[in-house]
Order: C-alpha cells, then structure tokens, then sequence
C-alpha cells in the first residue's frame, strides 16, 4: 500500500510541481504584495500598508465604474449570446441545403486570434473610411465609436457576439445531440407543439449544458481584454474601460502593483463566488435531470 | 571565355567590396575593436519609428557584416516597449543589451538606476572610435546626462512637433482671396492662436463646399497616452502652460499649491482643444500619432501640428504621401508672450521629442552594445540617417549635402531646427512620468469624450496629480 502511495505522488510530483510554481507562487505574491503601497516609480517603492489597498477598492470610483461596465458587458453579452446560440444551434438540427457551408462559415471566427479580430473590427469600424460608418451615413446615422460612448460599448458588445456566439452554438449542438428520443416521442404522442416540446423538453433536458456554457461565458467575458483594447482602448473617455481593462492600466502604465494586486484578488474572490452559485446549480440540476 | 567570365566576376567582387567599406570610415578599426566580441548576439528593442527602422533594417545588417556581432533589435509599439523593457529592467534579467530610452523616461531609470554610464566605454580608446566626437553632438545630448555630466544614452533621434502647413493650399490665389474676403486679413502662416482656429475653419468649411474630403485641423485625441502628451507637450506649452502645469520645485500641479496645471489659461487651452476637434477629421478622436502622420501625408489636411519625425516619408515617398512638394513647416502659433519668454529661455513654445540608446545596468554584452550604438551614430552615416528618419542629432550632420537637400524638400525643415531648435524643450524632469501620464490621460480623454467639462477635468487632474505625488513620496 506504501509503495502504491509513493509511486502516485511520484506519478503526479511533476505536474504538482508545475502548478504550484506557475499557479500557487504567483497567487501567493499576489496576497503578499496586496498588503503593500508598492509603485516603481514612488521614492520609497514599497511599504506596509496593511489592508489599505481593498479599503481603497471599496471608496474608488474609477474601478466601481469598470466594475459595474464589466458586469454590464457580461450580462448583456451572455444575455444574448445564450439564446441566440440556442436558436441557431436549434436551426442547424434542421435539414436544409448548405447546412454543411453556414455551419463551416459560423465556427471560423472561433480560428482567429482576438486581438486579430479587435484590429480587423478597427477598420471595418473606421469612422474615416470604415464600411460600417459609410453604410450608416448612408441612412442618415452617424456612426462614429470616437464620438459616441454608446455606439463603442454596443461595438464592443456586437464583436464579443461575433466571435463567441459561434462557440456557445457549437456546444448547444453537442449537447441536442446527445440528448435522447424517449422524451421527444413521448411529447409526439402526447400532442404536444414544437414549442411545448422546446420549452418542456428540451430546455429541461439541456439545462446542465447551458448552465455549463453560461459558466465559461462569464469567466470569457469577464476577462474580456484583447478586442476591446484593440478597438477602444477602454474610450472614448471611460466608456469600455471594463475592469480588465482598468487593471491592466493600472499595472503597466501606473504601475501601481500593490493596489492592482487587491484589485486582482478582489476580481478573484468575485469570479469564484458565481462560479460557486453556478456550479451548485449545475450540480442540482444535474440531480434534478 | 571561361577565365574571362572569372576575372571579370572577381573584379566586380573586389570593387563591390571596396564600395562597401568605403561608406565606412575607418573599416579596420571596427573589425579590430569587435574581434572580441565576434559572434556575441545583442539584443535591443525600440519603439517602432521612422529612425529605429532605419537601424534595423540598414545599420544592423552593415555592422553585422562587418564586425561578426550578430545583433536582434526589436521594434514594437510604444506601450509593448515600454512594458517589455521596464519589465528587464527592473527584474535584471538582462534580455536586452541596448534598449530606446526616450527622453521623457531617462529620469524615471536614472532615479532608478537601471542605466549603465557610458563614460567608462567613451574614455576607453579600445572600444570607442577616435572619430566618435562626442562634442559633435547637439545639445539634445545633455537629456541623457546626469547631474554629474555622466551620459546614460547615445541620441538616435531629435525633432520637433511644430506646424506643418499645405503650401498649394495657402499660395492659391483663389483661396488667398476667399481666406482674405472672409477674415479680413491674409492667408499666412499663423502666429496666433486665433489666426490658428480661423483657418482650420475655413479649410474645414472650404473642404465641405467644394465636397472634397479637407480638414482644417488634426489631433491625437484618441483614449490613448498620446492625448496627454499633446496637452502637455504641445498645446499648454505654447499657451504658456509649462512642465505639465506642474510646480518643479514642490512637485504640485494644482494652483491652490503653487503649479499651473488648472489655471485660467490651462482651462482656456484645454477648452480650446476640444473644441477644436470639430475642425478635424470625423475620427479624429481614434487617432494616435501614427494617425496623424498618415492622414496629413493622404493630403487630407490643410494644416497642423505633428511629429516632425514623419517629414521625411510626408516629403518624398511617393508610395504614401500624396502631398510631396506642397508642404512647409512653420513654429507653432503661440499665445501672448511666450515666444519672448522662450527666446529668453523662460519658457518654451513646443516639444523637442527624441530618443537614445542606452545600455541597461544587467546588460550582458555592454562593450558589444556600445559598438553598435557608436556604428548607429557615426558621422558618415548621419545624412544617409536623416534622409530616412528626418532626424539630426549631429551639429556637423547639418551640413551635410543630403540634409541639404532634404532641407528644401521639407520646406525648411533642418533650417528650423537648427536655428530655432532652442525654442522648444524635451519633458520636464519627473522621475514618475509613467503613472502621472496615466492620470492625465484619464482625466483629459474624460473631456475629450464630453463625459466631463474641460474645466471639471483640469481640477480634477491638478487635485490627483497632486494626491498621487505625495503617494509617490514627492
């Protein structure tokens, strides 16, 4: 039995060893320098300062803002991804000609790298020479991402849209077509419509795939940074300054890594607290199904 | 025929060889100075400007070729080069062998100490060429010294960013009489502030009527750092706002503690600058200094005021400029007495923008490093140097027959520099340059955005940089 034992933690030591070294260690620097005033460019770089720097969190505007524009983002961008995936997803269940092309043009922007995207996005957005500007203008709106606060946020939110909800149908199509025929036949004989067996079949059966789906979507867009920062960097003014955004501001321009550092835990704590709720509605539901 | 092909190949060879060292003064002495170092491998990086292609893509290869020194130079966005070279820097690793210290960072490294003197390499005939002649340099060298006259970089490149205007546009008699009929007065280069605005409108104005795409105006007004550098470096300076508005002596900006930074006239420039951008292309609010440069050279603007580094492709690159022999350069316009306070040397009325190599503290191969710093800089060079990157930082350089060339090209340009180089200033010295500059963007991208008044914005700024100085233990 002691041998068995040794032979596991000799088995499983070196990817033990890799994680506490790129997982473990940097988190507990983090903590460490969270409990410091600590900016390079400061005459005494780096003092105690307790738990000063989540009091600041608490009393500061700029990232309450970020804060809440980052929760905006996330709801509205999973508000509408979820379903829209769910009904794309739904259409491709169907047989119609050229499935097989739609279904190929939908997953390619999934291939591309976001920050690829955010720059193609800045020229399509282009208020000089962009398509999308031009086409506006031609029906008498003025579109320009510069000028108007929330033409860049609903930019921002179209992009994220673009890129991911591709993704969200893709595991909505694994998950319809795992599920099994029982319960549709059983709605069939019962007379049931095709939205009643939507909405009382399916959706009840799908339920920890869109749960699931909806987890990984949160942690995406919460963290949200490279297409938004190659479309706006965070303007005009504050207006898509997400708190991704924000922290990344604050650590390579200000350089303020004692308050980025509570900021990033604080971000942390945030993050695993929904995923906790989530996980425990997945669980129950799991149970349930 | 066969040994007739070969002597004729061999010839070729020999001369082409000659050819090349001959754009070398003193060939022997560089095989000789880098024998010991041949096949090290430096690394630099820099920002990616006109003069750091020029190193890449021209003195890199030469040197190479001719020393055995293999050298990788980086050149990446400004932010990337920053946070990459900081990160060296301050870790020590030492991936970086030579890197661009600009001149508004170098008093952030040198509190830091995170740059190697170059005085022990300048003072050492082994490594230093005799024809390096330090006192050639312009005075833009004295930037990168400490206050011990210890030199921290070698300039690379120094130019300004003052007006640039359309001369096709401003000599047409048709425009002259529209210009004159409408103001009063003739269409000049300005001098004023408000002669400024009045043309940016009627160009602006003239482009709409005759439905050709012309602006008046241009800025770098996207939520970006360089929002604030035009503010602090360019508008308030010639509206007689000096060193980012900030008292140098008790380290204050706001006025209730003695700086300038949310004065009356701080406040009119601001207001003024926002209000400007209706002058200005629609996008002008997603333009960076790339932008600006690029728009102007598509000939889209009738005058403005940009980095001057981009003259030289503006000037004569047909490939991307539309506007080659129509523009001259000007001095900015500036507001009541601050041309006399900048020719007394109490002021000054633009940015003197620039940038060197400096060789980090954990360098691995410094004596390496500082050969390719010196090939970069040598004399012969210098005018093929300017001629791409539109830069000088030689007094003989001036002379040269290229740069004289280039000078009437660029509608006196050099000319410019040279004699009224003194008018303008590099950054004040502010070793925490880096956070403060995010705190100015912040709050004048807020105002740019109309999220906030220009006035609101300038109390807001002076009352945080003033916090955030005494966080930083100023």
């Amino acid at each position: 039995m002691k041998e068995d034992k040794k032979q596991v933690w000799g088995l499983i030591a070196p990817a033990l060893f890799i994680m506490i070294l790129i997982g473990v260690i940097p988190v507990l620097y983090i903590i460490y320098l969270s409990a410091f005033k600590y900016n390079v460019f400061a005459k005494v770089p780096m003092r105690y300062a307790g738990f000063d720097n989540f009091r600041k969190l608490v009393f500061d505007p700029d990232f309450l803002k970020s804060l809440r524009l980052g929760l905006t983002f996330v709801a509205l961008c999973c508000g509408i991804e979820l379903p829209l995936g769910l009904f794309i997803a739904n259409l491709l269940t169907l047989n119609f000609k050229g499935k097989g092309i739609f279904r190929t043009i939908l997953t390619l922007p999934l291939a591309m790298a976001p920050i690829t995207i955010g720059s193609m996005w800045v020229l399509i957005t282009n208020p000089d020479f962009g398509p999308v500007p031009f086409l506006f203008r031609k029906i008498g709106i003025e579109y320009n991402m510069g000028i108007s606060a929330n033409q860049a946020f609903f930019t921002t939110i179209l992009v994220d849209l673009w890129h991911w909800t591709p993704f969200v149908v893709l595991t909505f199509m694994a998950g319809l077509s795992s599920l099994p025929n029982q319960p549709y036949e059983a709605a069939l004989v019962d007379g049931a419509t095709r939205w009643q067996t939507f909405r009382y079949v399916t959706i009840p059966l799908l339920k920890p795939v869109i749960l699931t789906t909806l987890f990984i979507r949160i942690m995406d867009t919460f963290r949200v940074f490279d297409e938004v920062w190659m479309l706006t960097s965070g303007g005009p003014g504050t207006a898509t300054r997400y708190v991704s955004i924000h922290l990344v501001r604050l650590v390579l321009q200000s350089m303020e890594y004692g308050y980025s550092s509570a900021m990033s835990l604080f971000l942390l704590y945030l993050t695993i607290i929904i995923c906790f709720f989530l996980l425990t509605f997945i669980s129950s539901s799991r149970e349930a199904a | 025929m066969r040994r007739l092909v070969g002597i004729l190949l061999v010839t070729l060879l020999v001369l082409a060889t000659s050819w090349c060292l001959a754009a070398v003064n003193n060939p022997e002495w560089w095989q000789k100075a880098a024998e010991p170092y041949k096949g090290v491998v430096i690394r630099g990086i820099s920002e990616s400007t006109p003069p750091s292609k020029a190193m890449v893509e021209v003195a890199a290869p030469e040197f190479e070729k001719l020393t055995g020194i293999k050298v990788e130079f980086e050149v990446t966005s400004w932010d990337e080069m920053y946070n990459k070279s900081i990160q060296d820097l301050q870790s020590g690793a030492g991936i970086y062998d030579f890197i661009y210290v600009e001149q508004d960072i170098i008093y952030a490294y040198l509190a830091q100490n995170w740059l190697t003197s170059l005085n022990s390499f300048i003072d050492n005939p082994s490594i230093t060429h005799p024809e390096f002649d330090l006192p050639d340099f312009t005075s833009f060298i004295n930037y990168f010294k400490d206050a011990n006259e210890n030199i921290y970089g070698i300039p690379f490149e120094a130019f300004l960013k003052s007006y640039i205007y359309r001369t096709d546009l401003f000599n047409d008699p048709g425009i002259q009489a529209a210009f004159k009929a409408k103001y009063g007065y003739d269409l000049a280069v300005p001098t004023t502030w408000e002669q400024y605005t009045d043309i940016a409108k009627f160009f602006t104005e003239y482009g709409k009527e005759k439905g050709v795409e012309l602006y008046g105006h241009i800025a770098q007004a996207k939520t970006h750092p360089c929002v604030a550098y035009e503010m602090v470096e360019t508008i308030w300076p010639a509206w007689g706002v000096y060193n980012w508005g900030i008292n140098l002596e008790k380290m204050r900006a706001s006025v209730e503690n003695g700086g300038t930074l949310n004065s009356e006239q701080a406040k009119k420039a601001f207001r003024w600058y926002v209000d400007m951008l209706q002058y200005a292309p629609p996008g002008v609010r997603t333009y960076t200094w790339d932008e600006t440069g690029a728009v102007f050279g598509a000939g889209k603007i009738a005058q403005g005021i940009i980095y001057l580094e981009n003259l030289g492709w503006i000037a004569g690159d047909p490939t991307r400029s539309a506007v080659i022999d129509k523009i001259a350069v000007a001095l900015p316009p500036t507001a009541p007495g601050v041309m006399d306070e900048a020719k007394a040397g109490k002021g000054y009325i633009g940015y003197y923008d620039g940038g060197s190599l400096g060789i980090p503290h954990s360098a691995k191969n410094k004596e390496a490093a500082w050969l390719f710093i010196q090939w970069c800089m040598r004399k012969e060079w210098q005018g093929e140097f300017a001629k791409m990157a539109t830069r000088v930082v030689r007094t003989s350089t001036f002379d040269d027959p290229l740069v004289k060339e280039l000078d009437a090209k660029t509608g006196g340009y050099f000319t410019m520099l040279k004699d009224s180089g003194y008018l303008f200033a590099g950054a004040p010295a502010l070793p925490m340059h880096r956070p403060l500059n995010e705190v100015y963007l912040k709050w004048i991208s807020k105002a740019v955005a109309g999220e906030i008044s220009p006035e609101d914005a300038l109390d807001s700024l002076a009352k945080e940089v003033d916090q955030l100085m005494e966080d930083l233990g100023y």
